[in-house]
């Protein structure tokens, strides 16, 4: 039965790709303006126009476009970028997407490595004392927290770390070549604001869930027997609370792959999001099929492993109704 | 101190050696210690030059249209690595006067439709070969191929044809007269480069190599041992990247994480001085202003543009928003950055909103829409302004704010109120023709005069200076109360630098001394 | 951070949701009250602000209103000045009156995130009740459409839609801003409708004969209509604080309008000159979405969590 509901849900996120494909195609055909047009800017002439448009494929039908580009993409051929396009050549978007991807990955790497087991750890804390004065502090923090807008949390850091005390570049300049601690101080910056921001997330999250828990008649059976309210948190709620703190996991690294814009633009981060925010002002459509496509993918795929860490963790959904 | 500014040039120019330089200087009774504090820049005063470092300079654009390829620059970034790795035939000195770069010297025919260039011999490409007439002709020709992609393919129009005449001579011909052409050969897109390349690697000439490059992330250069001219090549490496957000861009600044950036705004310059860096201010042409399209409503109607003209409260914004870093706009492109060119006998028009109540009331006009992006520092605040004084007279000026990407594509010259800017052009003719000879390309109010047209050309061929100053004030009279322009305010360059920096050039074409500062900065160790 | 939550708040329903529905009293906790007095504040603000503001958005306030009597200065600062007399709170960074300019914020801020959250509810929940009530393809198809549409980062999405409509007034910031949030809203109403479905007093009323309608309209809307007001408060500050993230990327409102976020994005500068400027409007943007979420809390307490609220107090 697992099996089966494993297979049902592997099925389902295959069918969400295809429509995301579909969705991301309309979408970016949406874009006012000729492509073509675009990259020749003032330049344009009828005659330019036609050669490039035939060039790039835009004189076929929508649909035809629709299935090469697919099957490109399907094949690992992410199309090219007008990056470069004048010289005649043009930028396979696969080389321009690698060392993007390496910085996003490192960074969401990184502030799930510190964020996850803190914040699980601070909401079971926070859980397990409810109306103390400990947990009064951490959810009055983390509600402040996610309350503000986050450039200014950004820029507040910014102020009081790089340019104040003068601990931390205020930008990322990587050169490729740090390691250790030259690589942390170099991203600590934009890592320390997003641990902020992703942990005040799973503390609510993870301290509302155990607490909901806690609610339920089993437990509440349980604590009329006098079972001690550690014992409880970490034998029964917590193991029945994995499914909803994993999905909340799930969603903060997916959004931490693709959602992060204004954190990598005020900290100039070369990383997926700020790309394709470019690759959309440059009217650079087969980049920003190339973004959504990852982004889409990774949320597609995050999602999947918490829905089966849910199923594998809940023995009642794995035969819904 | 002119002999001292002449001899600054030829060096800059690479006709003097340092060697020749110093002796030049100690021929004039100037120290040597001194002598090298005026290598490159007047305003260097503060420190001797030494070899080594590295610096990283951050622009304010980027991304992965970032381009290698001269013919394609749109940007500050673009211009500036442009003038790391290339040269042109011709450059521009900081008075506006030109000097042989590549091209040793060049002659032209008495009707302007015929040019020679004399090759500089002894010219090495960073991937190894000399430079010769043929490269010239293959770089220049880019330009005018069909379907160039060139951004300033439009100055080349009238081109017949590049050609090699030997080794080291290259001949232009033109089907129409243009004097101008050596000033277009300054243009950062006009680099010469290898041919038959497209491996931007090897093909430039410049005082700095690329060692690496990410489209929209930074490019690193190295020192040209080879260089072919001896203008110091001071820093060991060079660093470009660009943040597009100006306040991460400033605290980058403050916080020490780059050491030049590029576009500062006014109002930060004191926290720029106050925290010990060096804020980089060059008086320039440079302007924002309001283009009213006179082929259709509202721009159409003078006493409508007249209005908004007398609505601008042109001390405000230099006092406030430029915070003294500009001058006030004539609504004519020739400030005094112009020298004798700029006409100082036409009277100053001042903010006066009685009279631009009485000229809007006159129009019939009470409502309209502007487009504006923040093309340049202070144009959206100046916007506002007038907005929030329009009001006040009861008029309803909406804005629609829009990004800048795209801006030049989608709205200039299409929507019949947007803001513009432009930057300085060498000659105030080349300034005045470029914008509004009648139905040129870039004639972006629509401004099509035949006086002015008769102008333009008369004053060109003008040899008496009284003469032709009058003509350009005739012609900035008539820019100032005919055509669709409003321009409030002239706007400094700005930028900002680390104080070890020293060696930025006047140069007020371009950003930092006109992007050209690679091969004379240097950085105190 | 906006739709983060969103399959949690689907299983926390799935907790939440007794098989009858819950009769419980809404007890107010004290952060709750002030949370309710915060914003009843704001909203007699929305209606009356204009009113009662000192000077307009618009107005860039004359140099001559600073001039400080006796002093020779003609033409005093009138940018990011500190509170005074003149500017209870301050000016902003082209000398405009931030107090003026948050007073007509809220109605802007707080009309297009009502609006937009409201709108996403409309869209969000007549899908969620059609897809638990109509057929298996109908459910499949439109979860598949909402599972895409909520794979795609909602800032993003926002970016492509506004180049596509070359920055579009409010009407179209409320437009797709509701669109994007409906998806998440989906994902609630469809769990929630499903488990009133399945429920026995619905199969009672099937079995009584009564009609699809009847059923939506007395058995699913009453029983969902509480924690959807609870996620309704967490989706109304997500999306205040979306649409301070799309001004911040340039995308807000037109000018003159004021909204929060663009008043603390276009104040950023201030900051690094020692300026309150940009915290001022960010404070208003925190007490809004913090009085929410405390409400919210309120709210939740009573729809679930029994014990739990009683180990609290």
């Amino acid at each position: 039965m697992v099996w089966r509901a494993l297979l049902a849900r592997l099925g389902i996120s295959l069918v969400t790709l295809w429509v995301v494909s579909v969705l991301i195609f309309i979408g970016t055909n949406l874009l006012p303006g000729d492509v073509a047009q675009i990259i020749l800017g003032q330049m344009a002439t009828p005659e330019n126009t036609a050669v490039l448009r035939e060039k790039l494929g835009l004189d076929k039908h929508p649909v035809e476009q629709y299935l090469v580009w697919l099957s490109n993409v399907a094949m690992g051929d992410l199309g090219i970028s007008k990056a470069g396009l004048g010289a005649g050549l043009g930028t396979p978007i696969v080389e321009m997407l690698g060392p993007r991807i390496d910085n996003t990955a490192m960074l969401t790497v990184l502030v799930g490595v510190i964020a996850i087991p803190i914040s699980v750890a601070l909401g079971l804390l926070a859980a397990m004392h409810p109306g103390t004065r400990l947990d009064r502090t951490i959810t009055f923090s983390t509600l402040n927290i996610i309350s503000i807008p986050d450039f200014l949390i950004a820029t507040i850091l910014v102020l009081v770390f790089a340019v104040s005390l003068g601990w931390l570049p205020s930008i990322v300049y990587l050169r490729g070549d740090e390691s250790g601690w030259v690589l942390m101080k170099t991203i600590a910056m934009p890592l320390m604001t997003l641990v902020i921001l992703c942990s005040s997330q799973i503390i609510r999250m993870t301290r509302a869930t155990v607490l909901n828990v806690m609610s339920s008649p089993y437990v509440e059976m349980a604590i009329l027997k006098g079972v001690p309210r550690r014992r409880i948190i970490l034998r029964h709620a917590l193991f029945n609370a994995i499914g909803p703190i994993v999905n909340v996991i799930a969603l903060n690294l997916a959004w931490l792959v693709g959602g992060v814009v204004v954190v990598e633009q005020i900290f100039s981060y070369p990383g997926l999001a700020k790309l394709m925010i470019e690759a959309v002002q440059m009217r650079d459509m087969p980049l920003v099929q190339a973004c959504a496509m990852i982004f889409c993918a990774v949320y597609v795929v995050l999602i999947f492993i918490a829905d089966m860490a849910t199923i594998l963790s809940n023995p009642r959904l794995r035969h819904p109704k | 101190m002119k002999d001292i500014q002449n001899y600054q040039q030829m060096y800059r120019d690479g006709r003097l050696s340092r060697r020749e330089f110093l002796s030049a200087m100690g021929a004039l009774g100037i120290s040597a210690a001194a002598a090298g504090t005026l290598l490159t820049s007047a305003s260097a005063l503060a420190s001797s030059p030494n070899r080594g470092g590295s610096v990283i300079f951050a622009s304010n654009l980027h991304g992965p249209d970032d381009t290698l390829d001269p013919i394609l620059g749109t940007s500050t970034i673009d211009y500036t690595r442009a003038n790391t790795m290339y040269n042109g035939l011709i450059q521009v000195g900081d008075d506006m006067s030109l000097h042989p770069e590549l091209a040793e010297e060049w002659d032209v025919n008495d009707d302007a439709t015929q040019y020679t260039f004399k090759i500089r011999k002894g010219v090495a490409f960073h991937g190894g070969g000399e430079l010769t007439a043929k490269d010239v002709v293959f770089s220049m020709n880019r330009h005018i191929a069909s379907g160039s992609p060139s951004s300033i393919k439009s100055f080349f129009a009238s081109v017949i044809e590049w050609r090699a005449l030997d080794k080291y001579t290259v001949k232009l011909n033109l089907n129409s007269p243009d004097a101008d052409m050596p000033i277009k050969l300054t243009q950062p897109q006009a680099k010469i480069v290898k041919a038959n390349t497209m491996n931007w690697w090897e093909a430039g000439t410049g005082p700095y190599r690329m060692d690496s490059f990410q489209a929209g992330v930074k490019s690193t250069h190295s020192r040209n041992d080879n260089y072919w001219r001896d203008t110091g090549q001071w820093l060991d490496g060079i660093e470009i990247t660009a943040i597009t957000d100006p306040n991460a861009r400033l605290n980058a600044l403050l916080a020490g994480s780059v050491d030049m950036v590029t576009l500062i705004n006014a109002k930060t310059i004191g926290r720029i001085e106050e925290s010990g860096n060096k804020v980089l201010s060059i008086p320039s042409g440079l302007y924002g202003g309001l283009c009213c399209l006179k082929n259709t409503a509202p721009g159409s109607d003078d006493d409508f543009v007249q209005g908004l003209r007398y609505i601008q409260d042109r001390e405000r914004i230099v006092r406030k928003f430029l915070r003294g870093q500009g001058t006030v706009g004539n609504d004519h492109p020739i400030n005094v950055a112009y020298g004798g060119d700029h006409c100082s006998e036409l009277p100053q028009i001042a903010y006066d909103p009685d009279k631009a109540k009485y000229h809007l009331n006159k129009s019939g006009i009470n409502e309209a829409e502007a487009y504006v992006a923040p093309v340049v520092g202070f144009i959206e605040d100046a916007m506002l302004l007038m907005q929030a004084n329009l009001k006040k007279i009861g008029f309803n000026l909406k804005i629609k704010k829009v990004p800048t990407d795209g801006y030049w594509g989608a709205v200039w010259m299409k929507e019949p109120l947007n803001v513009v800017t432009w930057n300085m052009r060498p000659t105030a003719n080349s300034m005045m023709a470029i914008q509004f000879a009648p139905n040129g390309n870039w004639n972006d109010t629509f401004w099509n005069d035949d006086r002015m047209g008769t102008l333009l050309k008369s004053s060109l061929a003008e040899t008496d200076a009284a003469k032709r100053h009058e003509m350009h004030c005739e012609m900035q009279k008539l820019v100032s109360t005919k055509s669709g322009m409003v321009i409030p305010a002239h706007t400094n360059i700005l930028d900002a630098h680390n104080p070890k920096i020293h060696g930025f050039s006047n140069c007020p074409l371009g950003q930092f001394g006109g992007n050209g500062w690679a091969e004379f900065i240097w950085k105190d160790a | 951070m906006s739709e983060q939550t969103n399959s949690t708040d689907q299983s926390l329903s799935f907790d939440e949701l007794p098989d009858a529905p819950p009769k419980r009293k809404i007890k107010l906790s004290w952060p709750g009250k002030i949370g309710i007095a915060i914003v009843l504040f704001w909203s007699v603000i929305v209606v009356i602000g204009p009113t009662i503001s000192p000077y307009h958005e618009a107005d860039i306030l004359d140099e001559e209103l600073f001039i400080v009597p006796g002093s020779d200065e003609i033409y005093p600062e009138t940018e990011f000045q500190p509170p005074s007399k003149i500017v209870y709170l301050g000016s902003d960074y082209i000398g405009r009156d931030l107090l003026s300019r948050i007073l007509y914020g809220a109605r802007t801020t707080i009309g297009i995130s009502v609006l937009a959250t409201l709108l996403a509810y409309l869209i969000g929940v007549t899908a969620g009740i059609a897809a638990s009530v109509g057929s298996r393809y109908l459910d499949m198809g439109l979860s598949r459409v909402n599972d895409a549409l909520l794979s795609i980062p909602s800032i993003m999405f926002a970016l492509v839609l506004i180049a596509a409509l070359n920055s579009p007034g409010i009407f179209w910031l409320i437009l797709i801003t509701g669109f994007i949030y409906a998806a998440s809203v989906f994902r609630i109403a469809r769990s929630l409708g499903q488990e009133v479905m399945v429920s026995d007093f619905v199969e009672a009323a099937k079995v009584r004969g009564e009609g699809l309608w009847w059923i939506i309209t007395r058995e699913i809307l009453p029983n969902i209509a509480m924690p959807l007001a609870t996620d309704f408060g967490l989706r109304f500050v997500w999306v205040i604080l979306f649409i301070s993230s799309l001004s911040f990327l340039g995308l807000g409102v037109q000018p003159p309008m004021s909204d929060w976020g663009s008043m603390v994005k276009e104040n950023l500068p201030g900051l690094v000159l020692g300026s309150y400027a940009p915290l001022m409007p960010a404070f208003a943007i925190a007490s809004l979405t913090i009085s929410v979420n405390m409400i919210v809390d309120d709210l939740s307490a009573a729809t679930g969590g029994k014990l739990a609220k009683r180990m609290i107090s």
